[in-house]
């Protein structure tokens, strides 16, 4: 199956450069050695079109409208020694606890100003800080990460590195489980010689993660009302929430689904209004309470932050996370993992330049087409240069942009991003890979085991958002049982 | 048991209800007509006999805000998968299924599987020739679709609040559907009482529209008066599309909402659905002529539209802004 295939310079997830699968692939490669060529097209169809059929699709929105698209999915899956994933478990946990911290105090005593760690304006210019909304509101668990999905890729050592901490509204943990089911349907044979890690009890901890946030002025006697807030089913994360909602056996809510009445959220029902005491919201910070923010929200429940304030709700993810995860504050992490915990990072960064150094600004201007240039405030693969895969049009056009906005923008050096076989069209090519890790985090923390491994399909491509052609494979994490096996 | 369902939620069930319903109907008279179309004597009376069609599964004033005249196969395509009318069969089961998309949490998945397979091949139908074959069997197929998604409702839901909304948006899109029928047809009997012609076979168009021609040859064989066709479509207690059917069975599923209780807020919906009840029951229908049951199937038809506002205003039900 495999004979053709190279790994060329890259780090390959499951080939030696020989030719020979690595030892926690081996019994994989044997399976699918034994399956036909028409085997292989025929399950590769039906595991497409089970997606189609159920509409998992995420909606991808241009000119002419939005368009319902399913998330191209590859049957080769990532596999990870344990050895290796307790090591990224760690590393989650660890940077969690450092970003938490890094929040709680920002929005309390800004020790990490004070002792001139992180740039006093870095905080204040940043568009996604709510101080004047949220400063000092001891908010329940002084939890403000319910729920990350930390970005990791490996370089061509095969180190690990964070790209991207996502503390905002993660989406993508039900194709977490829609690829095992599919994965589980279609090709069960491979799961006969392999033992790995379940993903059964997840959702039951995602559940106890979510009600562990009672607030302050919560009817102690009964148990919490917890509600899932959608912008609605033009959300391109639709899916996501219906799968996480309905698991949960949470209500699915819309903002006009609720009113607050004397600071005190309700919602509407046939037989009146119900209290709701907490709220997984999947609407950004803005779009919450247009008395708060965008006045011209309406998605969000006008009062809601009062509510917030009083004590009377509680808001998963908390608001003003995204001080937090932009590609600025990015490089300070390690930074307030040193400050707040006295440890070094488990997993590293990739290496970051800010533009508005000059000297720096000068040096990226100078090597752009070997560096990846990214706007600080966009996310989704859009508004980024990837300067091998540029040409001189391009090029010019983002210097253009760099100079005239210099705060704007940050440089990474060009990573060669790791790679594994992907199988479409009939055939096995490399392509690259990063893995999103998601972490629950309540009266304790939770790392899920595996997470969504994302792929570029587009033989080169170094982007995997599924907005832009990227697709999913399933993640196996060896129980130790499976270790030995492999 | 949902008890505390919300508001939103309820009134999407009962709209997808509604449509998966409207959409089932108008195919079923569609396709009846495409066959009777064979068998018209002359060009006017086939004419006569689409305008009718229009009146029935859309709006003939809608229509003719778009055309300047009824053509037989601008007509087709309006009802069937014309964008521009609210009631074709396209946009019924699209509406059908984004309101089983924002309530995929609460139903069963192979209901929410139905409708979006339907969805899924739509495509297809759209590209192809504009042939009779073709029509049929998109017809076929929209009728087919609604009755697996009744069997899934049938066989997986549980007789909670979000099944008892499903249910009575079907039954009051139902009785809504036979009175507009049978009005239309006592219309044309009046009009052209003067007018020798086969009045046998608009009691027997009547009939198949509403999907009842074999239960009323086994209750009346073989004969086909007007009086018993009528009594039958109205009042006949077993027969599931008769009007008396739809409101007993509305009724019953309020009732059954309510615990058996009437609470000060439900007080004017019982009411009203005992007042229908009543109406219905006390008619004698074959005694009535063309003039008493037209006014009487008017009447029923606005009773219809406050029963239908009353219902939304006793669950909340009415429709919130829509957010972009």
């Amino acid at each position: 199956m495999l004979t053709n295939y190279q790994t060329g310079v890259y780090f390959d997830e499951m080939m030696k450069q020989g030719g020979e699968p690595k030892k926690h692939y081996q019994w994989f490669y044997q399976l699918v050695n034994q399956f036909t060529e028409r085997d292989l097209m025929k399950k590769h169809e039906t595991a497409q079109l089970n997606f189609l059929r159920q509409g998992i699709t995420f909606t991808v929105y241009n000119h002419t409208g939005g368009t319902e698209r399913t998330m191209p999915f590859d049957f080769v899956p990532i596999i990870i020694p344990r050895q290796d994933w307790e090591e990224i478990e760690k590393g989650m946990k660890q940077r969690m606890t450092a970003l938490n911290n890094f929040l709680e105090d920002i929005y309390h005593d800004q020790e990490i100003v004070e002792a001139g760690v992180i740039p006093r304006e870095l905080i204040e210019n940043n568009p996604y800080y709510y101080n004047k909304q949220v400063s000092g509101i001891d908010i329940p668990l002084r939890n403000h990460i319910f729920l990350a999905g930390v970005d990791l890729i490996r370089d061509e050592k095969g180190q690990y590195r964070v790209l991207e901490d996502n503390l905002r509204n993660p989406s993508g943990m039900s194709y977490v489980f829609q690829n095992r089911y599919v994965m589980r349907q279609v090709y069960p044979e491979l799961f006969f010689q392999h033992s790995i890690e379940t993903l059964e009890h997840q959702l039951s901890e995602l559940h106890q993660a979510v009600t562990s946030h009672l607030p302050a002025n919560a009817n102690p006697h009964k148990s919490p009302t917890a509600v899932l807030l959608t912008p609605g089913i033009y959300n391109s994360a639709y899916y996501d929430h219906v799968f996480l909602a309905q698991q949960m056996g949470i209500e699915l809510v819309e903002g006009r689904d609720m009113i607050v009445k004397d600071d005190v959220v309700y919602m509407k029902t046939i037989k009146g209004l119900k209290r709701v005491d907490i709220i997984y919201r999947r609407i950004d910070d803005d779009f919450l309470d247009p008395e708060a923010f965008r006045p011209d929200s309406a998605l969000g429940v006008p009062g809601l932050l009062r509510a917030y304030r009083k004590g009377n709700v509680s808001i998963l993810n908390g608001i003003g996370n995204g001080v937090a995860d932009d590609k600025a504050m990015y490089v300070y992490v390690p930074d307030m993992i040193r400050f707040y915990l006295g440890e070094d990072p488990i997993i590293p960064n990739v290496e970051t330049y800010f533009l508005s150094d000059p000297e720096r600004l000068d040096y990226v201007l100078d090597h752009i087409h070997e560096l990846v240039v990214k706007n600080v405030g966009a996310s989704g693969g859009y508004d980024m240069l990837i300067g091998p895969q540029s040409d001189e049009s391009e090029r010019e056009a983002f210097k253009k942009k760099i100079i005239e906005n210099p705060h704007q923008y940050i440089a990474q050096p060009t990573i060669k991003l790791s790679r594994a076989p992907a199988y479409q069209e009939g055939r096995f090519y490399p392509c690259h890979v990063d893995l999103r890790v998601f972490v629950m985090n309540g009266e304790k923390t939770n790392v899920l085991p595996g997470g969504l491994s994302r792929v570029a399909l587009k033989e080169g491509s170094l982007v995997v958002n599924s907005s832009q052609g990227g697709g999913g494979k399933d993640t196996w994490i060896l129980t130790e049982s499976g270790d030995q096996h492999a | 048991m949902v008890i505390n369902m919300l508001s939103r939620v309820a009134d999407s069930l009962y709209w997808m209800s509604r449509n998966i319903e409207r959409a089932e109907n108008n195919a079923r008279v569609l396709s009846v007509q495409l066959i009777h179309m064979l068998e018209a004597q002359n060009q006017e009376a086939a004419d006569r006999d689409w305008e009718e069609i229009v009146e029935v599964c859309a709006s003939a004033k809608d229509y003719y805000n778009l055309y300047d005249r009824l053509d037989r196969e601008t007509l087709i395509q309006y009802l069937t998968i014309s964008p521009f009318n609210v009631n074709s069969l396209m946009n019924s089961m699209n509406y059908a299924r984004e309101n089983a998309r924002s309530t995929r949490d609460i139903l069963p998945e192979e209901l929410w599987e139905v409708l979006n397979a339907f969805h899924l091949d739509q495509k297809d139908w759209q590209e192809l020739p504009n042939t009779r074959q073709h029509t049929q069997d998109y017809l076929a197929q929209v009728i087919k679709t609604s009755m697996t998604s009744q069997g899934v409702i049938e066989s997986s839901m549980s007789r909670g609040t979000p099944y008892t909304f499903i249910k009575v948006g079907k039954w009051l899109e139902r009785a809504e559907k036979t009175a507009r029928i049978l009005n239309v047809t006592c219309e044309k009997n009046r009009k052209e009482a003067d007018i020798p012609t086969d009045h046998y076979y608009y009691w027997l168009t009547a009939l198949q529209f509403l999907n009842g021609y074999d239960a009323y040859i086994k209750e009346h064989p073989p004969t086909m008066e007007s009086k018993h066709v009528l009594s039958f479509l109205i009042k006949e207690r077993t027969f599931p599309r008769s009007i008396r059917y739809c409101m007993d069975h509305v009724l019953e599923a309020v009732d059954k909402l309510e615990g058996g209780k009437i609470s000060h807020y439900s007080e004017d919906l019982f009411q009203m659905l005992e007042l229908i009840q009543e109406e219905i029951t006390s008619t004698n229908i074959e005694e009535m002529d063309m003039n008493e049951l037209m006014s009487f199937l008017d009447h029923f038809q606005d009773r219809c539209m406050t029963l239908s506002r009353m219902f939304s205003q006793t669950y909340y039900l009415i429709e919130p802004v829509h957010a972009k």
